[in-house]
């Protein structure tokens, strides 16, 4: 009988303790974007008294609009989307065309091409800024849109060909050579038959790529500079530049540029944590 | 072999868009880099051929290697606090019910899809010495005497900095461990416990050697990561105060933005390429030893 309840007593203060720890992780994660929220409707005043966390009586959805309208979004929004439709597109299609011919075809360099794809995970952004800045500037692609769609889908190549990859090794060989004694050529081989047998990995692959490329502040920091051009972290940039005092309207535009990201993770965070998932595994 | 297989004209076309994008934006780029880092040049004007001399400026330059103590300091964290903290959550997400588990994850990864500038901004903000939320939540707790301007003093700058990738990184970290630890079979942990293992024996004998893969792949990327980051001290204390926060990225690309000594920062390039390349294969070569071993 003793044991028993010493037995229980242990199970549940383990259990009490990893629930303890759950939370306090949920926590720290989620606490700061409640305060960030909560800042955004505030009145720029009222950011400096004492409580924690607290809503406002009346909310000053106006920081939202003034963010908005001043924060430059439908400019930069509009950039935003020119680079990163065309680059997510291509930037998904191509590697899948690189990842088919090195996993499933036989020609004589594909182990350099290899080679070379893994050397592109490991090199840092950074050490191509500045070559590129003189590089570019041959062919007209600094402060241009088209500059930094190459380098955005340069930098995910590397990375989507080894998911891929790892998703096309697995499919039988006899799929293509059925389709092709049938008459089928490879322009309807790969769309018709492997892409359809690849689409988690498309997913996976295309909710990441839109991620990064939306997401990216450097290249675009370093590369564009007329103001006209800016893609969306911009608007924040310029808040906390010329705007400084304002910071409720800093905090309004902040949560905007979160929110598309926020809003295609929930629809999507199976693809997404599914392919993070596979990357690791196939590392 | 099937001819539908060796068809070279297929080949090309699937091949060659993608590898002339890389080639063009990544690997002549490189060799340019490689040739301006033995230069003297300011981005303009007149370039001089000035052979290893940079190189030597960089072995003497105490800035790189406070830069590259960060990194260091940085991957330490992430192995050994980052890591650590992501395993144990991982294996209890493990344990608890499917759907709790999924809630849990898909929260947990939120922070890691936000943007590096939206985050980093949101922390120069929780840091702030007037307003910020620490401040604030020590006073609450009656440590008013240790509220301080975080990102400013250079006791607390670096850990300060650390902690906001931390916060971005955990989510990919937890990731990564699940995803590995759901590869380990249940026959493998049922047969390890039936044997008379507890616990820390599971864990350290039987979980670990067998997902040593997938912790590869786990550390490399730490390391890779770590040396890449850059964005989040440029946006917040732009390596300061006196070069306390100074990252190898950053101070590339300061000196080649900031001070426009391309040939310098070009040989920084270099240096940096050759360390990250070092680092990845030095741990797979690690790895595989350890794997041998067991």
């Amino acid at each position: 009988m003793k044991r028993d309840t010493s037995y229980l007593l242990r199970k549940n203060t383990g259990k009490v303790l990893v629930t303890l720890v759950l939370t306090a992780l949920l926590l720290a994660q989620l606490f700061p974007l409640l305060w960030l929220f909560s800042y955004s409707i505030k009145k720029s005043g009222d950011l400096f008294g004492p409580e924690l966390l607290s809503f406002p009586a009346v909310p000053q959805w106006g920081n939202y609009y003034k963010a908005f309208f001043d924060g430059k979004i439908p400019l930069y929004l509009s950039n935003t989307l020119k680079i990163v439709i065309p680059s997510v597109t291509l930037g998904t299609i191509l590697p899948f065309c690189l990842a088919y011919a090195c996993t499933r075809m036989e020609w004589k360099l594909k182990k350099l091409v290899w080679l070379l794809v893994i050397i592109g995970m490991t090199i840092p952004i950074h050490t191509t800024l500045l070559p590129n800045f003189i590089w570019y500037r041959f062919f007209h692609l600094i402060d241009s849109h088209l500059g930094l769609i190459i380098s955005y889908m340069a930098f995910t190549m590397s990375f989507n060909t080894i998911v891929f990859a790892g998703l096309l090794a697995g499919i039988p060989k006899s799929m293509e050579e059925s389709a092709f004694i049938d008459g089928a050529g490879y322009h309807v081989i790969l769309p018709q038959i492997i892409a359809p047998m690849a689409v988690t990995g498309f997913a996976t692959v295309g909710v990441q790529t839109f991620l990064n490329h939306w997401n990216e502040f450097l290249m675009a920091n370093t590369y564009l500079s007329s103001e006209a051009k800016r893609t969306l972290p911009f608007s924040i940039i310029l808040f906390s530049g010329q705007y400084v005092s304002d910071y409720a309207v800093q905090f309004a535009c902040m949560t905007l540029v979160a929110l598309p990201p926020l809003v295609l993770y929930f629809v999507f965070n199976r693809w997404i944590l599914a392919g993070v998932t596979a990357g690791a595994v196939k590392g | 072999m099937n001819p539908l297989f060796t068809n070279k004209k297929v080949i090309a076309l699937l091949v060659l868009p993608g590898l002339c994008i890389m080639l063009f934006a990544i690997a002549i780029p490189l060799l340019i880099s490689l040739g301006l880092s033995l230069t003297k040049f300011a981005g303009f004007g007149k370039m001089t051929f000035i052979g290893l001399d940079n190189f030597f400026r960089l072995a003497l330059d105490q800035t790189f290697w406070k830069s590259l103590y960060n990194v260091f300091v940085l991957i330490l964290v992430t192995i050994f606090f980052q890591n650590v903290l992501a395993f144990l959550i991982a294996s209890i997400l493990t344990k608890i019910t499917e759907k709790t588990s999924r809630i849990l994850r898909t929260i947990y990864f939120i922070p890691a899809i936000l943007s590096l500038v939206v985050v980093t901004k949101l922390w120069v903000n929780i840091f702030h010495p007037t307003f910020g939320l620490l401040n604030k939540l020590l006073h609450f707790m009656g440590f008013a005497d240790s509220g301080r301007a975080w990102l400013g003093d250079p006791k607390t700058a670096l850990w300060a900095v650390i902690w906001i990738m931390i916060w971005q990184g955990f989510g990919w970290a937890l990731l990564f461990f699940y995803g590995g630890l759901m590869t380990v079979p249940k026959e493998l942990e049922e047969a390890a416990i039936v044997d008379g293992a507890n616990k820390w024996h599971l864990y350290t004998n039987v979980i670990l050697p067998y997902m040593m893969p997938v912790l590869q792949s786990i550390i490399i990327i730490d390391v890779v990561s770590s040396l890449k980051q850059m964005e989040m001290i440029y946006l917040s204390t732009e390596g300061g105060p006196g070069n306390t926060t100074q990252f190898i990225a950053l101070y590339l690309y300061q000196r080649a933005f900031k001070y426009t000594e391309y040939g310098y920062g070009n040989a920084i390039s270099v240096l940096f390429v050759i360390i990250a390349v070092f680092f990845t294969l030095t741990i797979q070569r690690m790895f595989k030893k350890a794997v041998d071993q067991i």
